[in-house]
Parts: C-alpha cells; sequence; structure tokens
C-alpha cells in the first residue's frame, strides 16, 4: 500500500493536470473522456441502498473497508458528473479513513469546478463526498467507534444453551470473537453436532451480537473443529453443574 | 416604455450583461422572468422614500405604502379582468396561493371519500398541497391522464367528473409541456356538474389568455416574479361566495376584526387571509409588471415574432437525431414557448451545463413536476422557455450551441 500517495499529493496531480485547460469547454471534454474511462458499477449492483438521488443527476456509490483502508466505486447516470465522481475515486480511493476524514476536498473547487458541488445544483455529487466521508468516518479512530468486546462477550451471555442451563459462553461454545471496525465475526460450535436446535441458537446469537453499541455487519460461524469438550467450560460453569464434586 | 423590436431588450438591464466572457442568452424564462427598469424603478423607490407598514398606522408614510400596495392589487384585477362576484389575495407566490386553497377549501368543502381531480401534468405546487390536504381529511386526488401529444382528453376528463369530486384543480399551460389547456371548456363541463375550477395560471398568465370572467374559473392562481414583477409575491383570485365561507389559512395581524381569548372575528376579504406583514414593495410592483405585461400582450407584432422564434425552435429541434419534444399537439396555436425535450444519449444535466459556459442559461432535470417529466425520460428533460424579449438571433446561437453541445457529448 505504501506505493499510494497521500490525497493531497494526488488532488495536486489534478489541480496541475487541469491548469492548462483555459476553456471551460476543454475541461468538460476532458471531464467527459473521464467519465467515459470510468469502470461502471455492474447494472446488477445499482442498488438503491447505493444510489445517492439528487434533483438531476443520480449517483450510485458502493464503499468497501478493508485493510485498514476505504475503497469505492461509483457510477452516474450524466457523464460530467461521471467525470468528477472519476477525480474523487483517484484521489480518495484506497486512502486510510482519518486522510479522508480530514481533506478538505478542496481541489474540486481549484480546478473550477465549485458550482457543480453548490448545493443549488442539487446533483448527487454533494451528497456523494458526505456519504464518502461519512463513510471514512465510521472507520475513523476504530478504538472510540468499535464494538468493544466486553460488550460482546456480555451479549454473548444472554445466549443459554437449550438443555444446560448455562450460557453458551461460560460454556466454552465460543471459540472466537473478531472485531474489525465496527464488523463482529464469531465463531462457534455446539455441544453436539446434530444439535436439531443448532439454526435456532445462531440466530440467537446473532441477534444478540447485532444489538451490541458501534455493532456493524455480524457474521456467525458454525464449526464442529475442534469438537467441544467438557474441559472447554469455565470454572463458573462447572461450578454452576456442580462438576468438582 | 418601449416594448417595439429590439428596443424591448433596453427595458430589461440584465441582458446586456456576459457571463464566462460569452453572450448571456436567457431561456430559463418559466423560472422566473427578468425585470423591467419600471419595476426596478419602483421597488428601490418604495425603500427609499416611503417605507412604512401597510394598513397599520395613521401616519404619512404608511399611507402612501398603502396606496402604493393597493395599485398593484388594483393592477392585477384589471389585468386578469376580475369580476365584482371575485376577490384578488394577495400572497407570497403562487406556491403559497395553493397551500391556502387546498388547506382552506378542503377543510369546509370536502370531506372523507370526496375526490380532488387534478391532471397528470401538473407542478408540485398544484399537487402537494392536495396531497396533504386529501390525507387530513381522508379524501382523494385523483389524476386526469393525459394523451401521448401532452393535451387532456376532454372526454377522459368528463368520465371523471363523479358526485365525489368536489374541486378541479388544473394547469392553464404546464410549465414542461407548454400546452395550453382547454380551460374554457373544462369549466363549463364541471359547472355543469356543479364542481368549481382552481386554475393554475403560474404560466397562463403569461403566454395565454388570462381574463377571468372568459374563463369562468372559480379560482386563478399565479405567482409575480414569472410576469415581470418582483419574487415573494403571489396571487389568488377568487369568486368571494366560496372565499367567504373558507376558514382562514394563516392567523396573525390584519386578518381580524375583533380579538379576545374566547373568540376572534375575523377582517372581510381580502384581509382575512393576509395576515402578517406582506412584501408590500414586491406587490406595489405589479402595477408597472403588468403594465408593461398588458403593452406586450396588445403588440401584435411583438407576439407574431415571438410565434415565429419558437416555430423555427421546434421544426429544428425536430430535425436532430434522437431529439423528442415533450409535448406536441397537433394544433401548434396551442404550444407556447415552452420547449421540454430530451435527446437520446445526452443526460439533460450535461447538455444544461455545458450550455451554460457558452452563456445559455436553460432548465433542466424535473422541473417541480416529477410524475409527468418521468413519463417522458427516466432521466429529466431539458427545457427552453422564452419571453418576447428573446431574439430570432439568441434563437439561432442557441441551436449552434446545442449541436456543439450534443458533439461533445456523442
Amino acid at each position: 500500500m505504501s506505493d499510494i500517495k497521500r490525497p493531497e499529493e494526488l488532488a495536486e496531480d489534478v489541480v496541475e493536470e487541469f491548469s492548462v485547460f483555459d476553456e471551460w469547454l476543454d475541461k468538460y471534454e476532458y471531464l467527459i473522456e473521464l467519465g467515459k474511462s470510468l469502470p461502471i458499477i455492474d447494472e446488477k449492483e445499482k442498488t438503491d441502498d447505493r444510489l445517492i438521488s439528487g434533483c438531476q443527476s443520480r449517483v450510485w456509490l458502493a464503499c468497501e473497508y478493508r485493510d485498514g483502508r476505504v475503497w469505492f466505486t461509483a457510477d452516474s447516470d450524466a457523464i460530467i458528473t461521471k467525470g468528477i465522481i472519476s477525480l474523487l475515486i483517484r484521489v480518495y480511493n484506497g486512502q486510510k479513513p482519518e486522510d479522508i476524514v480530514n481533506s478538505d476536498f478542496s481541489f474540486i473547487e481549484k480546478i473550477g469546478l465549485r458550482e457543480n458541488l453548490s448545493p443549488t445544483r442539487a446533483n448527487g455529487l454533494v451528497s456523494m463526498i458526505a456519504r464518502i466521508k461519512e463513510y471514512a468516518a465510521s472507520y475513523d479512530k476504530p478504538a472510540a467507534k468499535a464494538p468493544l468486546k466486553e460488550d460482546v462477550v456480555h451479549a454473548l451471555k444472554t445466549v443459554f444453551d437449550p438443555e444446560i442451563p448455562v450460557d453458551i459462553y461460560e460454556l466454552g461454545l465460543i471459540y472466537e470473537i473478531n472485531i474489525n471496525g465496527s464488523d463482529i465475526a464469531i465463531k462457534m460450535t455446539l455441544t453436539a453436532p446434530n444439535c436439531p436446535i443448532a439454526d435456532d441458537v445462531v440466530a440467537q446469537v446473532y441477534e444478540a451480537v447485532r444489538s451490541v453499541p458501534n455493532a456493524g455487519n455480524v457474521k456467525v460461524d458454525l464449526v464442529f473443529e475442534p469438537e467441544w469438550t467438557p474441559s472447554l467450560m469455565s470454572d463458573e460453569a462447572k461450578l454452576a453443574l456442580n462438576m468438582f464434586d | 416604455m418601449d416594448v417595439n423590436g429590439h428596443n424591448i431588450r433596453k427595458e430589461f438591464p440584465v441582458l446586456g450583461r456576459e457571463v464566462y466572457g460569452k453572450r448571456f442568452v436567457y431561456f430559463d424564462n418559466a423560472a422566473t422572468s427578468q425585470k423591467p427598469t419600471g419595476v426596478l424603478e419602483l421597488h428601490d423607490r418604495i425603500y427609499r422614500e416611503s417605507n412604512a407598514n401597510i394598513h397599520r398606522a395613521v401616519h404619512r408614510l404608511s399611507a402612501e405604502a398603502t396606496d402604493l400596495y393597493e395599485k398593484g392589487r388594483s393592477a392585477v384585477a384589471e389585468f386578469i379582468n376580475a369580476q365584482p362576484d371575485g376577490c384578488v389575495i394577495i400572497t407570497s407566490g403562487a406556491t403559497a396561493s395553493f397551500n391556502l386553497l387546498a388547506h382552506s377549501f378542503v377543510q369546509r368543502f370536502v370531506g372523507n371519500g370526496d375526490k380532488i381531480l387534478v391532471s397528470e401534468a401538473e407542478h408540485h405546487s398544484n399537487l402537494v398541497p392536495w396531497q396533504l390536504a386529501c390525507e387530513r381529511v381522508g379524501a382523494e386526488l385523483v389524476a386526469i391522464p393525459i394523451e401521448e401529444s401532452g393535451e387532456i382528453s376532454l372526454d377522459k376528463f368528463e368520465s371523471l367528473l363523479d358526485s365525489r369530486v368536489k374541486l378541479v384543480s388544473v394547469a392553464q399551460v404546464s410549465n414542461v409541456l407548454g400546452i395550453v389547456n382547454p380551460i374554457k371548456e373544462m369549466v363549463a363541463l364541471a359547472h355543469a356538474k356543479g364542481i368549481p375550477v382552481a386554475v393554475d395560471g403560474a404560466q397562463g398568465v403569461v403566454h395565454s389568455d388570462c381574463d377571468v370572467a372568459e374563463l369562468g374559473c372559480d379560482f386563478y392562481i399565479f405567482s409575480g416574479h414569472k410576469i415581470y414583477a418582483p419574487a415573494g409575491t403571489g396571487i389568488l383570485y377568487g369568486k368571494r361566495a366560496l372565499l367567504e365561507e373558507m376558514p382562514p389559512f394563516f392567523g396573525g395581524g390584519d386578518m381580524v376584526g375583533t380579538v379576545t381569548f374566547e373568540k376572534t372575528t375575523y377582517a372581510p376579504l381580502p384581509l382575512k387571509f393576509e395576515a402578517g406583514t406582506p412584501n408590500f414593495p414586491a406587490a406595489a410592483c405589479y402595477a408597472p409588471a403588468l403594465e408593461f405585461a398588458d403593452a406586450v400582450r396588445k403588440n401584435a407584432a411583438l407576439r407574431a415574432e415571438e410565434r415565429c422564434i419558437m416555430m423555427f425552435l421546434v421544426e429544428r429541434l425536430l430535425k436532430i437525431d434522437g431529439l423528442h419534444i415533450a409535448g406536441l399537439p397537433k394544433d401548434m396555436e396551442k404550444k407556447v414557448p415552452v420547449i421540454s425535450f430530451s435527446v437520446e444519449g445526452a443526460h439533460p444535466e450535461d447538455m444544461a451545463l455545458i450550455l451554460d459556459k457558452m452563456g445559455i442559461a436553460v432548465r433542466s432535470g424535473l422541473m417541480c413536476a416529477e410524475p409527468l417529466v418521468r413519463k417522458y425520460s427516466e432521466n429529466g428533460l431539458l427545457r427552453i422557455s422564452l419571453l418576447p424579449y428573446n431574439t430570432m438571433d439568441e434563437a439561432e446561437y442557441f441551436l449552434e450551441c446545442l449541436d456543439r453541445t450534443l458533439k461533445m457529448l456523442g
């Protein structure tokens, strides 16, 4: 990732590139070219939750957080807007959340496209920038915004094994709790592989974890390898089941 | 004031300016008109010389301001040929007029299960206020379908006039299609069944006949700013018999008879519906604005030239590959110079952005008439709208620029 320049350096490049245009129409010609070369979002993925609706043009934006960086793909039905989107992507794609949050997006103004961003234009671009920032902000300062492991454990302790009056955490059914940004992945098992209400337990775990403050996507994987044995129970659980007699 | 030939342009200081170092061509007149010097001067003079609140105080300036405001009202009454059984109410704009009408009319005359009839080709201002009001009382908003040509079929209209319809509210000229609807015939059909008719004259007052006695409608609504007056003033003309029965919309200063905590009586029309300090300097400007509009509508040569420019634009536009005009009546006499179109493969927003950089102001998008515009084009439309100060030369320049724009986007 070290080969990715920081947003301000990339923005500088764009400003320099645009400095050769004296004429508005040349600028637009160039934006149209850029717009045409933008990798478009597959029609199937132009879903309503990705749609940023303006009064005039529509913008679709898909964001992804991977390896500590934010990745975007976007599309628009208007070609000049699409050209500006391609500049935004060039500058902000693969950047760290904090760098995006701290950026002022002023290069758009520097290349003379301020009015394309003014709210009166009512196109999707202003909302797109807001959405990019919002998305980046949700991954910025993970310590403050991410769900806490103790909250996850607390939530897991509200789910009980149907046959034993001990919660699934103390029983040792939880193998892994992974927190990545706001996303939570749980790896768990059951006391017996043929448990008839396995789906029910998984659903209960999913609901409990989803209710944790700041929880994003929740994933629950049910595994039977390694196999559960009573030795995995906590002392507290063993005590509750009178196993120290 | 000289409205003959090119001299008409001298009445509008803004038309002389440049944008981006290029000549300025203003083709967005359906959104708002430019203002002639007579209007600019009066507006300025009121604030410099006669500024005081109207209808309230006994002092000299208040009397002057009130007088100017009432002269504005008289100018409106004269321009639309208001009748003794009618009343001109001054509001803050056509949108405010519709909200007033929808709220007060529905509250008094419309109940659960009743219907309000609009057309498919309405501006949101003649749509959303009715939705809000209907929702409150459990009434239904029904849309008269329009034909592919953009016209209203009188047969279809008549078939919708059942006993549950309490009011018809339609545009005289759609702000997208620029087609004059057969208001007189529609009023006759509705009145035959005892149903009153409200007319959205926002475009009609500019481009069509706005003689309310001739039209026979019960309400006529328009905005001042589209017909040369300043922004922030609009008109609701209505039959007194209906207005008397309708409750006030806004409560507050100047609309009252006597006020006690138990009971307030209301001022007589029109003040009952004019609570608060109106934009009196703007309303006073109805006088010079409509004087100008009247000179224009009486100038046959000017009107003929405007029609000639429109026909030229329509003919030339239709020759462009993939270009579709929304609203082309068989009888072009019904068309006014409001022309909306789409071009295959070119987004209206892109076209408008590029044209802007060539100095041409046009409108793009949904034009506050989403149900109608979506019917013609998913991405919206591009609209050019002219007033008599636009010239053939501007039309030619626009067509050249459009050609260049489409090449850039192609």
